[in-house]
């Protein structure tokens, strides 16, 4: 018999989903692949990511991994999201393999997003 | 089941009736003997399960034997689909189905499409329904075996048996049907009705798993060749000892089913009707199947810009089931849904709510709640939401 498919991990984020949602004047990165859909949002000022906002079509642990995502790169750094990797997101929130291309689709959002982050930046 | 889940997925299984399982229970302990034993405890098995022969034979109007029992639906489909095929084969090698049935059916068909039959896969209209006049013209000269079920466990539908039926006495061609849906909740007579083989199980009407039956009409040309082979029991059809609990059970089980289907029938539409009350004004809702004419106790639902498996999630403490098949990499969504030309999208955000005996009015009245609130949750973190 399979065990519970969502660790308390992702339970306790898909359930408190506080970063969902949309920011007025951000950084935007969207990207749509695998039947998921993500949008990400942030404010940056001085180097540091003010706020991060997403929004997401997609099984629980893609929330999860969304939710996850701006809890711990929000009032950090800009420079860390670079360091951001999917394998990490996937561990703690204990991903099936199977599902390892849907939480890909974040790390191409999230790369997606540095890369704006850092042309806004430049202008 | 734990007060801390509200059971809605009475489709998938039913509890064991409580006089049901006290009957086996006490097998358990009395009547535990082989029944091909020729003994005093084994003719007490054996008169066990003539009972229950009775019981089920008496709920489906079905002549004396008729019945062969089985491990449940899926063997029986298999039996009825690859033995009745297999035998008829000198005879011709056209069989007729579905996209929408149970995949105890389809994949025994896309066996035989692998032994050299011709399949014929017939598509539903919207709602779900066979047309009879474009079954009739699907049948051909060397056609052998149709198997249409008769309520779909996905989305209620109840196809028109009768007039399929005798569309196939017209053609002389064996008329197989998955009845596991309809057994127990409508009323089936095997005098009147025309059909040739029909496969039941027990949990689904709330009698034990494990245990299921195949009727096979006793007329010429209705036959099935085994797939099993040893013991001789059941006329070597399906040798193998009988347990005799377990044949208890949905023996009664079938007994109870007779006496109360008429008030269940009532009970479970006002259930349905009631959930639908509560979620019909969700934007973009629709029902899958036909509300006229389905069988109440499964309302199948799907809105748009929905992923199936977070609504699922949203949506606990109900167990209810899904559309989509949420652990392959990209989700497959129902192929019974998309045969009803649901996109994608939609077929995969369903879900199936049925209803039973348990089922109160209040835990219809918290799951059209919930999921008014899990849809308004999901849609308001989605995308499409925002732009």
């Amino acid at each position: 018999m399979s065990a519970d498919p969502y660790n308390a991990t992702v339970r306790e984020l898909f359930a408190n989903p506080r970063h969902g949602g949309d920011l007025a004047n951000a950084v935007v990165a969207e990207v749509a692949q695998q039947g998921v859909r993500l949008r990400l949002a942030a404010s940056e000022a001085g180097g540091r990511i003010e706020s991060l906002r997403f929004l997401a079509h997609g099984c629980p642990h893609v929330i999860a991994a969304c939710e996850q995502f701006c809890r711990t790169f929000e009032g950090g750094p800009t420079a860390a999201i670079d360091g951001f990797r999917a394998a990490d997101i996937m561990c703690d929130l204990s991903v099936p393999v199977e599902k390892t291309g849907r939480i890909l689709v974040l790390e191409d959002a999230v790369r997606l997003l540095g890369r704006e982050i850092s042309a806004a930046a430049a202008t | 089941m734990p007060e801390d889940m509200i059971y809605l997925d009475y489709a998938a299984s039913t509890p064991v009736d409580a006089e049901v399982a006290a009957l086996m229970h006490e097998c358990h302990t009395e009547s535990f003997a082989n029944p091909s034993s020729n003994h005093a405890a084994g003719l007490r098995s054996q008169a066990l399960i003539a009972t229950a022969e009775e019981q089920l034979a008496s709920l489906l109007n079905a002549g004396p034997r008729t019945l062969i029992w089985t491990s449940g639906a899926t063997e029986s489909d298999n039996l009825a689909i690859l033995g009745a095929a297999r035998y008829r084969a000198n005879r011709g090698k056209h069989v007729v189905t579905m996209r929408t049935e149970h995949k105890a059916v389809t994949d025994a068909f896309s066996q035989l499409e692998q032994e050299g039959f011709d399949v014929t896969w017939l598509m539903p209209d919207d709602k779900g329904r066979l047309d009879p006049a474009s079954f009739a013209d699907a049948l051909r000269a060397d056609t052998q075996l149709a198997s249409i079920m008769y309520v779909n466990n996905e989305t209620g539908v109840v196809q028109d048996i009768e007039a399929l039926g005798a569309i196939c006495r017209e053609h002389d061609v064996l008329m197989h049907v998955d009845a596991a849906q309809a057994v127990g909740k409508l009323p089936i007579d095997l005098q009147v009705l025309p059909v040739d083989l029909l496969s039941l199980t027990g949990h689904k009407f709330y009698g034990p798993k494990g245990i299921g039956a195949l009727y096979i009409a006793d007329r010429p040309g209705c036959h099935v060749e085994p797939l099993f082979f040893g013991g001789g029991q059941q006329r070597r059809l399906r040798p193998g000892t009988l347990p005799a609990d377990l044949i208890a059970g949905l023996g009664l089980a079938a007994d109870i089913a007779a006496a109360r289907m008429h008030d269940d029938h009532a009970v479970l539409t006002d259930l349905r009707d009631t959930l639908w009350h509560g979620i019909r004004d969700v934007d973009g809702i629709m029902i899958n199947g036909d509300w006229e004419t389905g069988f109440p106790g499964i309302l199948n639902v799907s809105v748009a810009g929905i992923d199936g498996e977070s609504l699922l999630l949203a949506l606990e403490p109900l167990c209810v089931a899904t559309g989509s098949a949420c652990n392959s990499q990209i989700q497959e969504p129902s192929y019974v849904l998309r045969a009803l030309g649901r996109s994608d999208d939609l077929a995969q955000s369903s879900i199936r709510f049925s209803v039973g005996r348990p089922t109160t009015l209040a835990e219809v009245e918290f799951a059209a709640q919930r999921y008014v609130d899990a849809v308004s949750r999901l849609r308001a973190l989605a995308p499409m939401a925002a732009a």
